[in-house]
């Protein structure tokens, strides 16, 4: 005890003794860095080995940029500066690598929630949209989305993206859609687009997946290709301008007042709902599987294929949401990046008490912990997350996810029974109605902790939602909301109407009776499979 | 028919033309000609595609009453609507949160009940 003492007595000397000449240091000089140089490891040293680390990465690695002059301050300052976007470049990569990696995880839960004879389809589904989308990305749908989303500080600027196509409507100046970028050439053949190109463009594939989720086992795959490059290029890229790309909805703090504008941290609402709306729309369009209902319009239930892959999939996709959520601050240095360890925490509450909101719900109301239903719980809880992972505690995050998990089971009921939308993995639930939830979250429960370099959306401040004080952002996530369910909702509708009338958006009725794997994609899924017959009521196509 | 070399093709012409035409909002001299020449692939494609739309053969599909489906859009873009003009109406937080609320559940009519009415109305399991 008295060891003890003496040690902090003596630690308290030391801070007190030496804390004034730290705060006296004079700001270092070209002498104090040559001697730097002259105190870090020689050639000769390291020639010798480094077993323990310590002498490599020193002073002597910093590049000068004048070797007559040596190394300066200058020199140094710009190292720094380089690797501040060097580790946010690495970070946002590493995080776009692991979204991209999503797709095989959306392909797994698919396919394993559809019949065997249909496996082949679907997976394909999920292997071409990434083309498909990633293609038409490229070409256009970059450009319009952050073609004016210059001013990103984490990856040096963005400088190339300046060109937000804006209009004047009730005193103030809205972005509609940007134009720079296109193809990635001219000035946007630049190292920072790049970066932001790949992330988003991850993003904007998953919400082309969710679509072919539920219009699994009866889209024609010419049809979906088509729907999928117009969706890629068009629908996603209006509204992720809207919300990231500097567009109006970013606006409604700055113009009109509204908490800090259309706040959407990882897209519960720019990629999910865009998604799972998308989805009602072409499944509408495309109408019920054949047997999915009855003449008194009360639903069939069509068992999946193969659980394993449903929830080997969900795995998959939860480990791919760590970089959706914490990847979205584009960074890990600088402006608030710190933030990335109270993003993934929240991210993994909300999955794991969305988990137990479905498979209570399931438990208590139907006497079974269902499988297929607790997995949608953990993607409705992530999905439900990603908007507010950026804004929330945990505490919040596990509410959020828990009425997520709960609200997924009555929507998948309510999309069944009410609406006679067949939806063969529930993703109009999933991703549309708990993203909207998200989304709505935002504006509930942003607790105004969170600080991104002082401003949101061009306002200062941080997000703070109603039960934290500000009312206004409520009103920006509602608003945002609308645009989902009025505008994007209704554009996604007409596209596809449109296709139907020329391309038409479902296969025969002997493809789909015979499954769609032979007839669309040529191959079964488990050609060596022997695959059981069917029920009567799945074969009556009449 | 289920999937074709003619379908295969067609989808080809669509991605040149979009290609193509994506190149021409590039370009400067050459730009207009290959964005028009672009959307007429483009236009070509799906002209194809819908002529050969009829070889799939019969669709589980009733027909869907064109007026009703456009009556469930109008519905839901009305929705939209009164939500962006209630930015401008009212200048409360409030009466923006009322105004909200209201366009959404206009829309919600649309999209979840006039639309999946419309969708449903003759539907094959009804039959």
């Amino acid at each position: 005890m008295k060891k003890l003492q003496t040690k902090i007595v003596l630690g308290i000397f030391l801070v007190l003794t030496l804390a004034p000449s730290v705060y006296a240091q004079t700001p270092a000089t070209t002498k104090d860095l040559a001697a730097a140089v002259a105190k870090a490891p020689t050639v000769a040293d390291l020639q010798k080995g480094d077993p323990g680390g310590a002498l490599t990465g020193s002073i002597n690695d910093v590049p000068v940029s004048d070797a007559k002059t040596g190394l300066t301050i200058g020199d140094v300052a710009a190292q720094v500066g380089q690797n501040k976007i060097g580790i946010n470049f690495t970070w946002t990569l590493i995080c776009g690598f692991l979204v991209m990696f999503m797709q095989a995880g959306f392909a797994m839960v698919e396919a394993g929630l559809c019949r065997v004879k249909n496996a082949n389809h679907t997976y394909m589904m999920n292997f071409t949209v990434y083309a498909c989308g990633l293609f038409a990305y490229w070409l256009i749908g970059f450009a319009i989305q952050m073609g004016g989303a210059a001013g990103s500080g984490n990856l040096g600027g963005l400088q190339p993206l300046n060109s937000e196509h804006l209009t004047t409507l009730f005193g103030h100046s809205w972005g509609i859609f940007a134009h720079a970028g296109m193809m990635l050439s001219g000035s946007s053949y630049d190292v920072g687009v790049m970066v932001i190109f790949l992330f988003q463009m991850v993003f904007m594939d998953t919400a082309l997946t969710i679509v072919t989720g539920a219009c699994a086992e009866r889209w024609k795959f010419l049809t979906f290709c088509v729907s999928s490059i117009l969706m890629g290029a068009f629908t996603y890229p209006l509204f992720a301008n809207w919300a990231w790309g500097g567009g109006w909805l970013s606006q409604l703090g700055s113009n009109v007042g509204l908490g800090k504008g259309y706040c959407d941290f990882a897209g519960s609402g720019v990629v999910h709902a865009v998604g799972g709306i998308t989805a009602l729309a072409v499944a509408l369009i495309l109408g019920p599987r054949i047997g999915k209902f009855n003449k008194d319009g009360s639903p069939n239930p069509i068992a999946g294929h193969d659980i394993s892959a449903i929830l080997i999939g969900c795995f998959i996709l939860a480990f791919g949401w760590f970089g959706f959520n914490p990847g979205s601050t584009l960074g890990a240095s600088g402006a608030g990046c710190l933030r990335i360890g109270s993003i993934a925490v929240n991210t993994m509450l909300a999955g794991c008490t969305g988990t137990f909101g479905a498979m209570l719900y399931m438990w208590i109301a139907k006497g079974k912990p269902d499988s297929g239903m607790s997995a949608n719980g953990l993607l409705a809880g992530l999905v439900a997350i990603t908007a507010p992972s950026g804004f929330v505690n945990t505490v919040s995050a596990c509410i959020i996810g828990l009425i997520a998990g709960v609200l997924v089971c009555y929507s998948v009921a309510f999309f069944e029974n009410s609406t006679k939308v067949d939806d063969p993995v529930g993703a109009i639930s999933v991703h549309g109605v708990c993203g909207i939830w998200g989304v709505i979250s935002v504006g509930l429960f942003a607790d105004g902790k969170s600080n991104y370099g002082g401003s949101w959306n061009g306002v200062t401040g941080s997000v703070t939602g109603l039960l934290y004080g500000d009312a206004g952002q409520l009103v920006a996530q509602l608003v945002g909301v609308a645009t989902l369910i009025g505008f994007v909702f209704s554009m996604s509708f007409i596209i596809n109407w449109i296709l139907e009338i020329f391309v038409g958006q479902r296969v025969s009725t002997e493809t789909e009776l015979e499954g769609l794997d032979i007839p669309e994609i040529g191959a079964l899924g488990y050609p060596e499979f022997v695959i059981k017959p069917e029920p009567a009521f799945l074969l009556a196509a009449d | 028919m289920a999937a074709n070399k003619q379908q295969g093709k067609s989808f080809a012409l669509f991605l040149v033309g979009g290609t193509i035409a994506s190149a021409g909002l590039l370009g400067a001299a050459l730009g207009k000609v290959a964005l028009i020449v672009g959307l007429v692939l483009v236009a070509l494609s799906l002209l194809w595609m819908f002529k050969i739309k009829s070889l799939e053969g019969k669709v589980s599909n009733g027909l869907q009453p064109p007026a009703m489906k456009l009556a469930g859009v109008a519905t839901c873009l009305f929705g939209w609507l009164i939500v962006l003009f209630g930015l401008h109406l009212s200048s409360s937080v409030g009466g923006r949160m009322v105004f909200a609320i209201v366009g959404i559940l206009v829309s919600l009519i649309g999209s979840l009940v006039i639309l999946p009415a419309a969708c449903n109305k003759n539907a094959i399991w009804k039959a």
